[in-house]
């Protein structure tokens, strides 16, 4: 069978699923499944024959998975979701990431509040990750904006990094049965101490495994005016790690803002990487118009890409998981925004076109060929 | 304590995929409380739609008895009389 182009598109009232021969010339949209549901994850698991996972955020019902093995055209529920032990106290308010894990069948899924849980049979029962989930620092993490989240998962060997807002970037080096707070660099704006041990508010990590050891943060940016104890502290907001995380430097130099959520690399090239800068009041893009900024040198230098988009007047927002790109020879960027555009950028973000306009509010975007 | 008194459920529409299709279950309890541990002990799948992990009633879900919520009331620890209606709704919402 030709390979298709598939996107899953979490939004406010259910996921939809869009896919396109690999020209891209056109995508055929179908949904919302898990309808009036908020969809804050998904996940196109490409081992084997392929499957969707989506995460269904119920406000009344609670917090399901679910799977679809006919290339989302339908879902089911899976047996069960991830929840804490009864005795734990806590509950699991929404689910934030669903990423393939080492085993053949295995998911890691990220939840509000800040743990992490492990599927061995394909979503149908999970187990509490204690290692993070119980760490002595879990207790004292903070909810940002969007709530005490694991919305990052990287998987590199028997290393493990994760993305807790606000809680900061943890690795784990022994396969996740323990982490540590990895956060040297990474800066805070809404703390006394501009770099404390934990407590950052990490907005998304990437990487890429042509470059062992280097990962891409987007970081809570936007206090380079504070005025409060510590100072000032410009371009904490996206950075670079050269050591498997364990430190960071900024990248942020010749960005319009360093606030912004996603961060993406390219599929083929390790120095690219794309960002959205956002200001930080409004959490739109610069004077209303939107651009992505790429960066071919690793972060050394970044340029504006806004061909096709608004040039005025355009106030969304795009949010930690809502952008992605496809791992195409020439590859093509997908973004999802809150007022429900899904935009695409062809030849590498240099062109883009608006593929469906009136979704809902979207939270999530995933691509993959299959 | 008695005789359990015999107590009617009433499914709510969009649970009802969690029992298979039942718009109504008998229950034995004397209390709220009871009932809900009825629940989880023969109907797993919805129970955990009414209750979270801790074993709370989920916060934007309302349950009646007969006509009063049970916030009303005495909370889970409302008694409940033979003939009594149990209904589970989620609470009213737009957006």
């Amino acid at each position: 069978m030709a390979e298709r182009v598939i996107l899953t598109i979490g939004t406010k009232k259910g996921v939809f699923v869009a896919d396109s021969a690999k020209p891209r010339r056109s995508f055929a949209l179908r949904g919302p499944m898990g309808p009036g549901v908020p969809v804050y994850s998904t996940l196109i698991d490409t081992r084997g024959t392929p499957r969707l996972y989506a995460s269904s955020c119920n406000p009344f019902f609670g917090n399901k998975v679910l799977r679809s093995t006919n290339m989302g055209k339908t879902f089911e529920e899976t047996k069960s979701g991830p929840a804490f032990p009864k005795e734990d106290g806590r509950v699991v308010a929404n689910i934030w990431s669903i990423e393939p894990g080492p085993g053949k069948k295995e998911l890691w899924c990220g939840v509000e509040p800040a743990s992490l849980f492990r599927s061995t049979d394909g979503g149908d029962s999970w187990e509490l990750v204690p290692g993070i989930s119980n760490h002595e620092h879990a207790r004292k993490w903070q909810p940002g904006n969007g709530g005490l989240c694991m919305h990052t998962i990287i998987r590199d060997g028997n290393r493990v990094h994760l993305g807790i807002s606000t809680g900061g970037h943890y690795l784990s080096e022994d396969g996740g049965n323990t982490f540590t707070a990895s956060n040297q660099g990474v800066g805070a704006g809404f703390a006394p101490d501009p770099y404390p041990e934990f407590g950052q508010c990490v907005h998304k990590i990437a990487r890429h495994d042509d470059a062992p050891g280097r990962l891409y943060m987007q970081n809570h940016g936007g206090w380079g005016n504070w005025t409060g104890p510590g100072g000032p502290r410009p371009d904490i907001g996206v950075l670079r790690s050269d050591d498997h995380g364990h430190t960071w430097r900024s990248i942020a130099k010749g960005l319009p803002s360093d606030f912004g959520f996603p961060i993406v690399v390219h599929p083929h090239d390790a120095d690219t990487v794309y960002v959205m800068p956002l200001e930080p009041e409004t959490r739109s893009c610069p004077g209303g118009a939107p651009a992505v900024w790429r960066s071919e040198n690793g972060g050394d230098s970044w340029s504006r890409l806004s061909r096709g988009l608004p040039k005025k007047q355009s106030f969304f927002t795009v949010l930690r998981d809502a952008m992605d790109i496809d791992g195409l020879k020439e590859p093509a960027l997908y973004f999802g925004t809150t007022t429900g555009q899904l935009w695409i950028g062809r030849e590498g973000g240099e062109k883009w076109d608006c593929l469906f306009d009136s979704l809902p509010p979207i939270h999530n975007v995933k691509v993959a060929v299959v | 304590m008695g005789r359990t008194p015999d107590i009617t459920l009433h499914v709510a529409g969009p649970l009802r995929t969690y029992c298979a299709g039942a718009s109504q279950l008998p229950i034995s309890a004397h209390t709220v409380r009871g009932a809900l541990e009825d629940l989880e002990r023969s109907q797993l799948a919805l129970y955990r739609n009414v209750c979270d992990e801790s074993g709370k009633v989920r916060k934007h879900l309302n349950v009646f008895v007969n006509s009063d919520n049970v916030r009303d009331l005495n909370g889970v620890d409302t008694a409940l009389m033979p003939g009594d209606v149990v209904t589970i709704l989620p609470a009213v919402s737009g957006g």
